[in-house]
């Protein structure tokens, strides 16, 4: 055999060999990451634990039935932990990307094991005695905890972290807890790879998230824009259109808000029924263009179907209020500010819009009533459609209890109505009784 | 002009305020009342059926007779079932290539909790005797998936990685069958088969496996044909003790048909159709045909036992047990195939609650309901067996005050949080 016939025969072995020991498995469809960050002093320790079945290309060593050789499984794990995990992590203190950590453990754990309950818990767990080797436990079906530490400046320092978990399976979601200093703990639940995560969040840092999100909250729901549309085919100079959208913004802050702070009710049928009265809104607006010249009064429908609405932005931030930290209610206000600048930016591209289409397609009446015919169409069969799932759900039985929360909220939307009519009230007067000595004000 | 007008405001403001007032007096009444209810009654779980769980199964899949359950530790939903075995031939003309619907769906199928399909296997393969007709599906704290099997021969349990992976084969099949018997799969048939109680090798149609994990044991209840609850190393199988009735030795001689009139019998009915292993290490047990629950130390010495629907003949009362989700795990759930209902039980107490379910096809109502499981949130999922053919879950609706023995079908709203 000649010398290049040699090179190739060991190559061939030799990638024969490799390919075998290489773990041929399936990406998993869902896996869950769970981990812990606290900084202490001058390290920033992180645990962390993941299914072994979403480690690709590491061999684990095995024994009969493929069971883990425990006793000769360190290194791979190691391994694991430093390709699959800490080079997926970058943290950032004081938006300084801190260098590279140190493992510190790493062991295998059933996945019955309930440690990473707590910090303490994991940390003692990780730390602690490991599995012994006459554990039979099935590669696949094991989990990898790792303690990692970062050198970092102090544990005052504002941290961020970004965990790019994304290529562990199909769907990975981390659920991530920061015990910073102080007691606090805040608990995120990351989908895939969600980026940049400040851990404890400034107020500003947490506004322009919330900002962002509602912008695209807004812009990404169609049934919300269908009902803005309705409200303003009628009404498109800028005094006509602030107290409606005003009315609308109010409203839809106050349930949001409550939603956030769980007010709501915490039943099946809820976000079906709220689903299915946003679609009746629409069907509501459209048909009013339709049969009202001139709707009056509009600011205060908008301001009831508002309340309806804001439920509806709520089931959209269920998942992100994790990303508040301690600004839970600037949160939530910039999340109303984001939806407003959507509806801002929608108006801004709708109204000229409608203006031409009036002025130079169809004479206006028509035009409304056109095209709010497409609307009522398209949201009766929302109406219809979100009816029959909610029909599933019967009405509850209501209990003393029950009738006791709905009196506080018919309580409050009266106060809150009183309040609004005794303010347009006073505003009217104000004009009434202002009008004659206004100056620079030129009778005709 | 302006007084008729000053005179309307506080009219109505009058009115407004006056509203407001009649309402707060409404619901302090209200909310008096709701406590009074609420006071001094006796707490136990409520429940409401999820008519939307889970997803309909894919490929024109359907269930057969569905007999076990369990959730893992991720809250993933598992089940067996017997497939084209218990289908009528109008059930599977895919299958027999009649028509285009449906097939039976492979025996073990995992569900998560947005009730999608996940992994699905099961049936003969390599290395190992499937069951004649499996029974009783546990997964354990390695993430191990135990089966038993109640047909004709089996005598048998067998363990597989939730990727259905063959790990190990305990007891072989056919170890019961008297010499020149034929096979059979009928539920509690002896004929050709004979009971082995002592037989530390082999099993008698085995419902139902647990593994204790502080021990790594598993706890068998064992079963059609035997009248024992045998305990094994997880890990090898090899069988370590095994007790009966009361923690009397086990005896196969027949016993007569369970009459609520006479005294209980000392050895238990055919089948021993459960065993679970609660926090405090108690080993619970249901003899379904003599409608107890036994309660033994992890060792087999007795402790206590309860009756639930005590006249109650034929399949009997005590099908299976789900422990609630609290850390005291205060509440114990019973299904009762023949009465299609579950149970909920004081723990400490063996007294029964309340119960909850209906004979019929709806949601929340039963046809056999034969397994039962509780996921970390507290909800319960049930199978049934016969014609029954399905997998329900049961959403956890907090602790409520037990106003009716009996609550009926437990329809969505009608336990409804705040």
């Amino acid at each position: 055999m000649s010398r290049a016939a040699r090179v190739a025969a060991l190559f061939l072995i030799a990638l024969s060999t490799g390919v075998a020991r290489v773990s041929a498995h399936d990406i998993p469809r869902d896996v869950t990451v769970q981990a812990f960050a606290r900084p202490d002093g001058r390290t920033f320790r992180l645990l962390v634990r993941v299914p072994m079945k979403a480690i690709m290309d590491i061999e684990f060593p095995r024994q009969d039935r493929d069971f883990m050789d425990l006793d000769r499984i360190d290194q791979s794990l190691r391994d694991a932990s430093m390709i699959w995990l800490a080079r997926k992590i970058e943290l950032y203190e004081e938006d300084r990307l801190v260098g590279d950590p140190k493992i510190l453990s790493t062991r295998v754990s059933l996945e019955s094991d309930r440690s990473f309950d707590t910090y303490e818990h994991a940390l003692a767990h990780v730390t602690g005695p490991a599995l012994t080797s006459a554990t039979t436990l099935f590669w696949e079906q094991g989990m990898l905890d790792v303690l990692f530490e970062y050198p970092i400046q102090s544990d005052r320092s504002h941290f961020a972290i970004h965990m790019a978990f994304d290529r562990l399976g199909i769907t990975v979601v981390t659920a991530l807890r920061f015990l910073p200093p102080g007691g606090v703990v805040r608990a995120y639940e990351l989908e895939g790879d969600a980026g940049l995560v400040p851990l404890d969040p400034r107020w500003h840092q947490a506004a322009l998230r919330f900002v962002t999100l509602g912008f695209f909250h807004i812009l990404d729901g169609t049934d919300h824009l269908l009902f803005l549309f309705c409200l303003v085919i009628p009404f498109r100079r800028i005094w006509t259109l602030v107290p409606i959208v005003t009315a609308f913004t109010v409203a839809h802050s106050i349930t949001l808000i409550a939603a956030a702070y769980s007010y709501a009710p915490g039943a099946q049928w809820f976000p079906p029924l709220i689903e299915t009265l946003i679609a009746t809104s629409i069907v509501y607006m459209a048909l009013e263009n339709i049969v009202v010249v001139t709707p009056r009064r509009r600011w205060l429908i908008t301001f009831l179907f508002g309340l309806v609405h804001g439920f509806g932005f709520s089931f959209g931030l269920q998942h992100t209020v994790q990303f508040a930290g301690s600004y839970l209610l600037t949160s939530l206000l910039s999340f109303n500010v984001g939806v407003e600048l959507g509806q801002l930016l929608v108006l801004v591209l709708i109204v000229p819009a409608l203006d031409v289409l009036f002025r130079f397609v169809v004479a206006e009446r028509m035009g409304t009533i056109i095209l709010s015919a497409f609307v009522a169409h398209t949201a009766w069969h929302w109406t219809v459609d979100r009816y029959g799932v909610l029909r599933q759900f019967p009405w509850p039985t209501v209990t003393a209890a029950d009738a006791a929360t709905a009196i506080r909220w018919l309580m409050a939307l009266i106060a809150v109505l009183a309040t609004a009519y005794l303010l347009s009230r006073a505003a009217a007067s104000a004009r009434a009784s202002g009008t004659p000595d206004t100056p620079g004000h030129i009778p005709k | 002009m302006m007084k008729l007008a000053g005179n309307r405001t506080l009219v109505l403001g009058a009115s407004v305020v006056a509203l407001l007032v009649a309402l707060g007096i409404s619901q302090a009444v209200l909310d008096r009342s709701a406590a009074a209810q609420s006071k001094g009654a006796v707490q136990a779980p409520r429940f409401e059926v999820d008519p939307l769980w889970p997803k309909p199964l894919p490929n024109h899949w359907i269930l057969g007779s569905t007999i076990g359950v369990w959730v893992d530790t991720d809250d993933h939903v598992w089940i067996i079932h017997r497939s084209s075995a218990t289908l009528g031939n109008n059930e599977k003309t895919l299958e027999t290539k009649q028509g285009e619907c449906c097939a039976g769906a492979p025996p073990v199928l995992e569900f998560d909790q947005d009730g999608n399909l996940l992994r699905h296997w099961g049936g003969p393969g390599q290395g190992y005797e499937w069951p004649d007709s499996n029974h009783g599906i546990f997964i354990d704290h390695k993430g191990n998936v135990w089966i038993g099997g109640n047909g004709g021969p089996d005598s048998h349990i067998l363990k597989f990685t939730k990727d259905g992976k063959f790990l190990l084969q305990i007891g072989k099949k056919g170890a019961r069958r008297k010499a020149s018997a034929g096979a059979g799969n009928q539920e509690g048939q002896v004929a050709g088969f004979v009971g082995g109680s002592n037989d530390p090798m082999n099993f008698g149609r085995v419902a139902k496996v647990v593994v204790d994990p502080k021990a790594n044991e598993a706890y068998v209840a064992d079963g059609y044909l035997n009248k024992r609850v045998a305990v094994l190393d997880a890990d090898t199988g090899k069988m370590k003790r095994y007790w009966g009735a009361y923690g009397n030795k086990p005896d196969d001689t027949p016993l007569p048909a369970y009459d609520p009139a006479n005294k209980p019998a000392q050895q238990f009915y055919n089948p021993v159709h459960c065993a679970d292993i609660s926090v405090d290490r108690f080993i619970y047990v249901c003899d379904r045909v003599g409608d107890r629950l036994q309660v033994f130390t992890p060792e087999g010495k007795f402790v206590k036992e309860g009756f639930f629907g005590k006249t109650t003949k034929g399949s009997g009362a005590v099908w299976d047990i789900a422990f609630s989700k609290d850390p005291q795990q205060k509440y114990i759930f019973v299904p009762d195939g023949m009465n299609d209902i579950v149970r909920v039980i004081d723990r400490q107490t063996l007294q029964e609650l309340t119960s909850f379910g209906d004979g019929g096809r709806q949601p929340g109502q039963f046809y056999g309901v034969h397994s039962i499981a509780t996921d970390s949130k507290g909800n319960i999922y049930t199978t049934e067996t016969w014609e029954g053919k399905r997998l329900q879950r049961f959403l956890y609706k907090g602790l409520g005050p037990v106003t009716k023995p009996h609550q009926g079908v437990v329809w969505p709203g009608s336990n409804a949080t705040k």
